[in-house]
């Protein structure tokens, strides 16, 4: 069964109980951070800190106040560019049916370098004692046993929603048709976190670099998607 | 909260002011999500743009310590447009009651009301005491108030009303908030739609409104336009009081206040010598038939309670001879408490589950104040800044005395109780784990020290030991000597609620001595029932304990939930609910009614009592059965500092006069600052150069009061460091700052260390023709769990360090008129960078 995160920013206060929610399930030590002249905290995402509450605040020119806030972690990408600059060391970065993509222990035999350049997003932080890589791994444990991701059962809000693709996708699309205007999915359909944006793309903080370079596609991915378009979107079961 | 959390999600609009609930009860916003999907329009009107306005749909700032001149504003602009619930002002309101003639206003009284008793100075009357006795209602030979329900009489409260906010024009009130004048007329208009009686409308506040020498007044003025409006006892409707912290509702409800005994319950008073005095100088009397009066309950309520005490073996008159009284006039609050500590008046302190060292305000008082004890307890979770003061900063532990004692104590899940939130709802909580080590629940440190206090009072005689000796004490199974080996929840929970003392036949029915009290209503004064809280009479009867259900059906439709936990009073869920009909009984919102009056009998919510509606003639009772008179208070004839809220400026204001009035202000407030033996250490800022900026204390979502059991948790620790300043981007240019910039905060009082936050989200003031200056800091930090103090190495050590010290040095020790709560919300300060 394929499952997404549907991030609702429209409903999202930036209480931050996901970043709690995420370090208390996983285990993740904090950091010793400073106050740097903003709520924003811990300063970027780390080993131990795998989705964050980005803040973004501005004054527009007609005296109103735009504040918006991202929450930013790995996009779960369907043909994930980091799963397939792993191929060197199998079982590195896997994916299965639920739709997540997982870093192993065997990522410390990985080029850390090289797996952060093809993530489109800049995900993927080295933990440097051990050389392992991490990112957020969607709680597999607690998905493949009957449970939503930690984030996600201490949103308060709504705004984190766990469930089927097609059922996110169509919760997607009805809040987006309630916001209307500008409201739109990002980054797209091709991966299991997503975003509903009441605004436009550029008024979120959203790390995204060399938004231009063509994506390097393995022929495989290629193969998987043109048979998605041939078959239509089906639902694994 | 007159209603409760589930039950914003009805309003058709939300104002949230002296909150910011978005951030403090992030749950709260739960409720309002689901009032945005309903349609409804929130409204933030703070001195910054905070997360809360990012997710209203109107926001308009306002300078702290302004609110009643933005809320007088908005009486004026309701009444003006006769955009007021006529018939409800008309029926349940005291709007139509005829008023002493010899009243004067502050638009006639040079700012204040008649019958104050001042020293007059230039900046009006200080030192004052208000001789109500023109603050009442006229009344005819039966004793009955004399109303006019055409609202047409010049001394009617309505006209007086009208007069007394005539002066609150938009020009006025702007010159005193500093909102734009366009933002001040589309909250008005657009808050006054609730006036609609099909539409109900809330108010979240918190601490933004009581933190300050007029805070009573602030929650005055929104219940007067909530009447005007038509919106209390309506389901979305009400005064929603966030409170501060899980239980604070219930620790109010049982009487951690001075002023207050369980139930609110008047404190004896040294002058009310017999039960008899005391009974009868706090039973109010009404002579209108139409009246329930429910207040002229109080002796069964008092008799109960002091059966709990004492049991059925001592004389009642006796038992109530045993209670603490209160000396005659005295305040006995905190900042009182801790001035009379300065002074040395005591010498021992318990300091339980708190931190005074931070959370107090003119902390430096607090601290200094802390050296005079020969000996201090503390009961808490981790040692905190009051019980290491002796080694904090500017202290020399050489020459303090003090003999400090740590008790640890259980934390809320190391424990079975029950908890009361902001919504009344009384909800028992079970123990996850033990406590760790020698941690004990706080209720068995409490009776190990009553059997200690009590076994040395037997062996060696002490002044007065019957008021110990005597106190009944059946709250856990006992041991051979007839002591209490360890508290029982369950038992204390029985004992809030009461028992038969003997066998009682009522209305043909029999309580067995022994049995617990149904309800309140069985309550008597003839000592032959006990009840340690007859407003929690209910919560544990013989159909076992009722804050402990959890069936999550609904069938009223509008999120009542009766059956989950229990409520006070008697499982009501939302306050005054027959104002929520007609006179007939029919709902004013038929989409979301709370009762309705339908073949003889009340559907839905449990009513404020079971008479029939008004239209029924004397059977029925007037609504608001709370007040003497049954009708809701436009008036309030009670409080010390005047029946109409009138804009006072706070004690440390930006301005050098009250653009209202020449009374500066508040007359009534105990000024501390004015004590010459004691001036160093009140010390005042005057409209002055040295301190031009305007500061306020807030809290943030990740951290809990003083920080006592935050500071110490990693994750939290990661996510608000520690202490910052927030300015706007126009002072900070002015003060050369830059973002993320270590800055000193200094007042009269103290400094503290912060991070300079430059934001956009906070604009200077225009107010009285002047640029004035906002910032705010957090209360949450203090210097235990800092780097730069020295650790022992039997101290514990924080994984992660936080920075910077308490808000509360800054604070001035000033208390609102009516309550003594300090005005931490506003104060004068200035920002020198390091």
């Amino acid at each position: 069964m394929e499952f997404s995160i549907c991030i609702d920013i429209s409903k999202c206060t930036a209480c931050r109980a996901c970043q709690v929610a995420c370090k208390s399930w996983n285990k993740l030590k904090a950091e010793q951070t400073e106050n740097k002249g903003s709520h924003e905290n811990p300063p970027d995402l780390s080993a131990n800190s795998w989705n964050r509450i980005v803040f973004m605040e501005t004054r527009l020119l007609n005296g109103a106040i735009d504040w918006s806030f991202f929450n930013d972690r790995c996009h779960h990408c369907e043909d994930a560019p980091c799963m397939y600059a792993a191929d060197s060391v199998p079982g590195a970065i896997i994916t299965d049916d639920t739709g997540a993509v997982i870093y192993t222990e065997k990522t410390s035999q990985l080029d850390y370098d090289s797996i952060l350049s093809e993530c489109p997003f800049d995900i993927p932080r080295l933990d440097e004692k051990t050389n392992r890589i991490y990112k957020c791994n969607m709680c597999i444990d607690r998905i493949t046993n009957g449970l939503k991701p930690a984030c996600v059962t201490a949103c308060s809000t709504s705004t984190l929603n766990f469930g089927t693709k097609k059922d996110m996708l169509k919760l997607a699309y009805d809040r987006i048709k309630a916001l209307g205007r500008d409201a739109n999915l990002y980054p797209g359909e091709e991966y299991n976190t997503f975003w509903v944006l009441p605004e436009n793309q550029d008024r979120y903080p959203i790390t995204k670099k060399e938004q231009n370079k063509p994506y390097r596609i393995a022929r495989k991915t290629f193969l998987k998607q043109l048979s998605k378009k041939l078959i239509g979107y089906a639902m694994p079961v | 909260m007159t209603n409760h959390w589930i039950d914003i999600k009805n309003s058709d609009y939300i104002l949230a002011m002296g909150s910011n609930p978005v951030k403090n009860h992030p749950i709260s916003f739960k409720w309002v999500q689901k009032a945005i999907e309903n349609g409804a329009v929130v409204i933030s009107v703070d001195p910054r743009y905070t997360r809360t306005s990012r997710k209203s749909h109107i926001y308009a700032p306002l300078r702290s310590g302004t609110d009643i001149a933005f809320l007088g504003g908005m009486i004026k602009y309701i009444l003006d447009k006769h955009l007021y619930f006529e018939e409800y002002v008309r029926e349940y309101t005291n709007a139509s009651f005829l008023i002493n003639p010899d009243i004067q206003l502050p638009g006639e009284k040079k700012g204040v009301f008649s019958g104050l008793e001042a020293v007059k100075t230039k900046e009006g009357y200080v030192d004052g005491k208000y001789d109500k006795s023109t603050w009442s209602y006229q009344k005819d030979d039966a004793g009955v108030i004399k109303k006019d329900k055409t609202l047409q009489d010049p001394n009617c409260v309505f006209q007086l009303l009208k007069k007394h906010y005539s002066r609150y024009t938009p020009e006025m009130v702007t010159s005193i908030t500093g909102t734009p004048k366009d933002s001040l007329i589309k909250v008005y208009s657009t808050y006054a739609e609730s006036g609609a009686s099909n539409k109900s409308g809330t108010v979240l506040y918190a601490m933004g409104w009581t933190q300050h020498t007029v805070g009573t007044q602030n929650i005055r003025a929104m219940s007067i336009i909530q009447l005007l409006l038509g919106n209390m006892g309506m389901a979305g409707g009400g005064v929603n009081a966030l409170r501060g912290e899980s239980n604070v509702q219930g620790s109010t409800d049982h009487c951690l206040l001075f002023h207050i005994l369980p139930g609110y319950l008047k404190t004896p008073k040294a002058s009310q010598q017999t039960f008899r005095t005391y009974n009868n100088e706090n039973t109010p009397e009404s002579s209108d038939p139409l009246s329930a009066n429910w207040w002229a309950n109080y002796p069964k309520y008092s008799a109960s309670l002091i059966r709990e005490f004492y049991g059925k073996d001592v004389p009642l008159d006796e038992a109530y001879h045993y209670l603490p009284k209160l000396d005659d006039g005295v305040d006995y609050s905190w900042l009182t408490i801790f001035d009379q500590l300065y002074q040395k008046k005591f010498t021992g302190f318990f300091s339980w589950g708190q931190n005074p060292a931070c959370s107090g305000a003119n902390a430096n008082k607090s601290r200094e104040a802390l050296t005079q004890l020969d000996w201090l307890v503390t009961v808490n979770l981790f040692d905190n800044e009051t019980g290491s003061f002796w080694r904090g900063p500017g202290m020399n532990p050489k020459k303090i005395k003090t003999e400090v004692l740590m008790l640890p104590c259980a934390a809320f899940f190391e424990k079975e109780g029950s908890i009361t939130n902001s919504g009344r709802w009384m909800q028992w909580r079970y123990k996850a784990v033990s406590p760790p080590g020698e941690a004990m629940p706080d209720a068995d440190i409490i009776n190990a020290l009553y059997i200690r206090v009590k076994k040395l009072y037997e062996k060696e005689p002490g002044a007065f030991a019957d008021p110990i000796l005597k106190l009944r004490w059946e709250y856990g199974p006992k041991n051979a000597d007839g002591d209490v080996t360890h508290i029982d929840p369950h038992m204390v929970a029985k004992e809030i609620n009461g028992y038969f003392l003997e066998d009682k036949i009522i209305k043909g029915r029999l309580y067995s001595k022994g049995s617990l009290v149904p309800n309140f209503t069985f309550l008597r004064d003839d000592g032959s029932t006990s009840s340690g809280n007859w407003l929690y009479c209910n919560s544990y009867t013989e159909d076992g304990n009722m804050a402990a259900r959890r069936n999550n059906k609904d069938r009223s439709g509008i999120g009542l939930f009766p059956g989950w936990s229990w409520c006070w009073p008697l499982n009501r869920r939302i306050l005054y609910n027959r104002a929520s009909v007609n006179l007939e009984g029919n709902p004013w919102a038929p989409d979301k009614p709370v009762i309705s009056w339908h073949r003889n009998v009340w559907k839905g919510d449990v009513p404020d009592g079971g008479w029939p509606p008004l239209s029924a003639g004397a059977k029925s009772r007037y609504p608001f059965i709370m007040q003497a008179e049954g009708h809701g208070h436009v008036f309030g004839p009670g409080l010390k500092d005047g029946p109409f809220p009138e804009h006072y400026e706070p004690l440390e204001s930006p301005l050098g006069r009250n653009p209202l009035s020449p009374q500066f202000v508040s007359p009534v407030i105990k000024r501390w600052d004015r004590d010459k033996t004691l001036k160093n250490v009140n010390k005042r800022a005057k409209n002055n150069n040295r301190y031009p900026l305007v500061c306020t204390t807030y809290r943030v979502a990740e951290h809990w009061q003083t920080g006592v059991m935050t500071r110490w948790q990693p994750w939290l620790v990661e996510l608000e460091p520690g202490m910052f300043v927030e300015m706007s981007k126009e002072l900070a240019d002015i003060k050369n700052i830059k973002n993320g910039e270590k800055v000193r905060v200094t007042s009269a009082r103290g400094t503290v260390d912060a991070i300079a936050l430059v934001t956009v989200r906070w604009l200077p003031f225009k107010v009285d023709g002047k640029i004035i200056h906002q910032v705010g800091i957090p209360y949450h930090y203090g210097w235990v769990t800092t780097s730069e103090r020295v650790y022992h190495s039997n101290d514990k050590k924080p994984e992660y360090f936080t920075f910077g010290d308490s808000a509360n040095l800054v604070t001035p020790n000033i208390g609102d008129a009516n309550t003594m709560i300090p005005e931490s919300k506003v104060f004068m300060v200035d920002i020198i960078k390091l």
